[in-house]
């Protein structure tokens, strides 16, 4: 019963910040960066196209949702707290997996403003 | 995850005792806040989270901090379980067996310390995944290739030492050598590594007098600090032969014609088949197929066949190795099954280095059920002859469908034993059907037990009753390990009660969840 209320309270956050990644002012290039690297060597085993955690959240939240990494609507509360406390079927991520400074790294990644995609 | 603290140690104790870690490895890697106790439950716990909770964790970074970890854990009495990189989903994930022991995580310590192409082998830390090892030989063009388990994305180390296996084969089997710790903290290598500079130490497998490193694994008296493991040279050629058996009992010539070829070398590693419903279970939904809550009916087993285009039974066979070989064993597999069958098998010829590399997408099976999904695997051992396995997935399928749960089934065929591994998925939200799967669990133990099959690995919550499962008289192995456990660990602080062996400290603890 308390995983399935965090499910609501993380689903709740990620709707009531919706948006707020946009207005943030731009982050730290070198941040991101590492981000970047912290994403690719942490999550992209399941976060990036053909991964279990891609083909999770289309059936979830539909496909335009399922790339974490093009996503614009993730705030920083919601990505820390998937991350430590998983998500439906996402296990855990400890500090030792994923220590703090690589947390801010990620979520200053994940929550950038991202480049109009190109038609 | 709320603090639930080791038996028998006070607050005050504890916290002295974290203290203690945090001198001695820097306070950024004592892990015991609530958040931090919540990363190392297991996240598809088929019963209640709690019943494997720890009480925090410690990261140490060198052989030297895990030795004065282990120093700290014996004079405060705190259970240590030490944990490669916690990615060992259906058995326990990154839990403990004893709620209230401390983890001790090694995946700091992540070095790829050696890779040597000539002779086939590598020297890693516990906290070297499978896919940084891919990298690293892709990057460099290493001609090496590991086997890699359905989840790619643990600790070599760690699933060499759960005796994790792939289709190239039981992986325990490639150690060459180990560096352990004690529990009191002597540092030891085992093989010709007890040598001070052997140069043989990832080459040959047992030195001089007992061999340890099968000691070592499954058990509870080492921490590991590093690992030689085998690994095979890229092949000159490959090829794939897609098997489809259209009955339930296929299964049986099936196995009798492989086993012979197995055991001659014609074929390697583990010759797999496996039953339809795994080509479900990943990329749909149950509710897609059968809203009932028992087990999936032959109407729908068919309709999923259909649509896949599936046997009852699947299971690509690789060969590879030199291609003239290659060729002259595919043409004795076949004509073994020709002697069964009329069907055409789809042949596909590689290149010897199209291998998969890791990947975790079979994990997407969880969610089966659609919600919070977990899974585990009943996985006993027996001969790998026709008529008995047959015998045994018919026993077990009725079993399945009497507690109501979808049959899961594959047998990996070593040319003398077949693990089959059944895997049972469910909802963790649903209680009373978790209720069933623990049935069904106890049920295959009892069935397997009776025909004189035993479990080859079992998640934390089962560990107990598989241990007691061995009982050739009276027991008396885990008896004999737990002498061992009580010399090496006097105060019982490495891992306590992993797979059945509980040291003398905790012995209270057996079969508490």
């Amino acid at each position: 019963m308390r995983a399935r209320t965090l499910v609501l309270v993380v689903v709740a956050l990620a709707s009531a910040f919706s948006g707020a990644a946009m207005a943030a002012a731009a982050p730290d290039a070198a941040l991101v960066a590492r981000g970047k690297a912290a994403f690719t060597h942490r999550c992209s085993m399941c976060h990036r196209d053909g991964g279990t955690g891609t083909f999770i959240l289309a059936r979830r939240l539909g496909a335009a949702k399922s790339l974490l990494e093009q996503r614009t609507d993730l705030d920083p509360t919601y990505v820390r707290t998937v991350v430590r406390w998983g998500l439906v079927n996402m296990p855990r991520i400890s500090r030792v997996e994923l220590p703090e400074p690589d947390m801010d790294a990620l979520v200053a990644y994940l929550t950038a403003p991202k480049a109009p995609a190109t038609p | 995850m709320k603090l639930i603290l080791p038996p028998g140690l006070t607050k005050t104790q504890f916290d002295q005792a974290m203290a203690a870690f945090a001198r001695a490895i820097g306070k950024e890697w004592v892990l015991a806040t609530d958040e931090d106790r919540e990363t190392y439950l297991d996240q598809y716990a088929p019963g209640r989270e709690d019943s494997h909770a720890a009480a925090g964790a410690i990261a140490p970074g060198s052989v030297e901090e895990v030795q004065a970890c282990l120093k700290i854990a014996n004079e405060y009495r705190v259970p240590l379980w030490p944990m490669s990189r916690g990615k060992n989903f259906g058995y326990g994930g990154a839990a403990p067996r004893m709620s209230g022991t401390v983890m001790l995580d090694m995946g700091r310590m992540n070095r790829i310390l050696e890779v040597n192409a000539k002779a086939g082998y590598c020297i890693v830390e516990p906290g070297v995944g499978f896919f940084d090892m891919w990298e690293y030989l892709r990057s460099r063009k290493i001609p090496l290739q590991m086997g890699i388990p359905g989840n790619g994305w643990g600790s070599i180390v760690g699933n060499a030492l759960e005796r994790g296996f792939s289709p190239a084969g039981d992986h325990s089997n490639n150690i060459c050598g180990l560096e352990v710790l004690t529990p009191t903290g002597e540092l030891i290598r085992t093989g010709m590594g007890a040598m001070e500079g052997g140069k043989a130490w990832a080459l040959f497998k047992h030195g001089f007098g007992p061999s340890w490193d099968q000691m070592v694994v499954q058990g509870n008296f080492f921490v590991v600090t590093k690992m030689c493991l085998w690994m095979k040279p890229e092949d000159e050629a490959a090829i794939s032969v897609e098997v489809k058996l259209d009955k339930p009992a296929d299964i049986g010539w099936f196995t009798e014609t492989v086993t012979p070829l197995r055991l001659r070398g014609v074929l390697d590693g583990y010759v797999r088949l496996t039953s339809f419903q795994a080509t479900a279970t990943v990329p749909t939904l149950r509710k897609e197929w059968y809203q009932g809550r028992d087990s999936i009916p032959d109407d729908v087993v068919t309709k999923i066949r259909e649509r896949f285009n599936v046997g009852w039974w699947n299971g690509p066979i690789r060969l590879s190795g030199y291609s003239d070989v290659c060729e002259a064993n595919l043409k004795r597999l076949l004509d073994g099954f020709a002697k069964h069958t009329k069907q055409e098998f789809k042949v596909t010829r590689l290149a010897g280095n199209a291998v998969s590399g890791p990947t975790t997408y079979p994990l997407q099976m969880v969610n089966w059920f659609g919600g919070r999904g977990g899974h585990i695997g009943y996985s006993p051992v027996m001969p790998a002859d026709g008529k008995l396995v047959l015998e045994q997935f018919e026993r077990t399928r009725r079993r399945f469908i009497e507690f109501g749960l979808d049959y899961s089934g594959t047998f990996y065929n070593d040319g003398r034993s077949a693990t089959n591994v059944n895997l049972i998925l469910y909802d963790k939200d649903d209680a009373e059907q978790k209720e069933r799967v623990r049935k069904l669990f106890v049920a295959l133990i009892k069935d397997a037990k009776e025909q004189g099959y035993g479990e080859y690995r079992t998640h934390l919550s089962y560990m107990d009753d598989v241990a007691d499962s061995y009982d050739f008289n009276h027991n008396a192995l885990r008896k004999l390990n737990e002498r061992m456990k009580d010399a090496l660990d006097p105060n019982g602080i490495l891992a306590p009660g992993r797979n059945g062996i509980w040291p003398k400290a905790f012995r209270d603890q057996r079969g508490k969840l």
